[in-house]
C-alpha cells in the first residue's frame, strides 16, 4: 500500500532554548526517516500558552512535523518521543485521506462552476452550493 | 376523531376536523417559516472550508465558548456534516492544549 501522511504535532519544553528545540525537531525527524519516513514539512509556532497545565507548564514551544510513511512508523515514532526528554505533549493525526477527500470536493466545485458559468446562469444560492458540497 | 394524544399533527390529518386542529396547523406553519427565514447558513459551507483543521485556533475558537465546550449545532447553523468535523478538531485541539477541556 501507499504510504500515508501523518502530522505529527508536539510540545517542546518551555524552558529550553532556541537551538535546543531545533535539536529535538532533528531528533525526532530523525526517528521518522529511520523508519523509511520522508519528511515533508517541519514548521515551527514557536512559544504559545496552553490552554490547560500540562506537566506543570503553563507554555510550550509549539512543532508540527508532516511525515509520509508507513503505519508502523508512527508506533516507533510515538514510542521513542515517550522516552524523549523535554518533549511535553504530542499528537499523531493521519491526514492524507481527509485531505485527499477535501481535493476532490474542491475539484468537484470546480467543475460544477465552470458548468454554471458555460450554461450562462447566475451564482448559486447558499442552499444548492451546500448541496454541491455533499 | 380525538383531539387527544394526537395533537396538532393528529389534527392536520384529519381533513374533516374541527376548525381548532386546522387553525393549529396553521400557526405551526407560520412558526416554520419563520424559523426558516432566519436560518444560519453553515459557515464551513459558506466559506468553502473542506477540510476543518484542528490546527487552525482562530477559526475553532470562533465556534467554542470562552470555557471550551462543544456547542450544539443550533447554536452557529453549521451543517451535520461540518458539526461532526468542527467537533472532532475541537476534540484533537483540546488535546494538545490548543483548546481547554473546561473551565478553571
Amino acid at each position: 500500500m501507499s504510504d500515508r501522511v501523518y502530522e505529527i504535532l508536539f510540545i517542546a519544553d518551555p524552558n529550553l532554548g532556541e537551538p535546543e528545540v531545533d535539536a529535538l525537531a532533528d531528533q525526532i525527524q530523525g526517528y521518522a526517516e529511520k523508519e523509511g519516513g520522508r519528511v515533508q514539512k517541519v514548521e515551527k509556532w514557536g512559544k504559545k500558552r496552553l490552554a490547560y497545565t500540562v506537566r506543570k507548564h503553563e507554555e510550550g514551544y509549539y512543532v508540527l512535523l508532516v511525515v509520509e510513511g508507513r503505519g508502523a512508523l508512527v508506533k516507533e515514532v510515538e514510542r521513542r518521543i515517550r522516552v524523549t526528554d523535554g518533549i511535553v505533549k504530542f499528537i499523531t493525526v493521519r491526514v492524507d485521506e481527509e485531505l485527499r477527500k477535501a481535493e476532490r470536493r474542491k475539484a468537484r466545485r470546480a467543475q460544477e462552476e465552470a458548468k454554471r458559468k458555460a450554461k450562462g446562469l447566475p451564482r448559486p444560492s447558499p442552499a444548492e452550493s451546500e448541496e454541491v458540497s455533499l | 376523531m380525538s383531539f387527544g394524544g394526537g395533537g396538532g399533527r393528529g389534527g392536520g390529518r384529519g381533513g374533516a376536523g374541527g376548525k381548532g386542529g386546522s387553525a393549529r396547523a396553521g400557526q405551526k406553519e407560520a412558526g416554520k417559516r419563520y424559523f426558516f427565514r432566519r436560518r444560519k447558513v453553515c459557515k464551513f459551507c459558506a466559506d468553502k472550508i473542506d477540510y476543518v483543521d484542528y490546527k487552525d485556533v482562530k477559526l475553532l475558537a470562533g465556534f467554542v465558548p470562552e470555557r471550551g465546550k462543544v456547542l450544539p449545532r443550533r447554536m452557529f447553523g453549521t451543517c451535520a456534516e461540518h458539526q461532526r468535523k468542527l467537533t472532532l478538531a475541537i476534540k484533537r485541539a483540546r488535546n494538545i492544549a490548543l483548546l481547554p477541556f473546561a473551565a478553571d
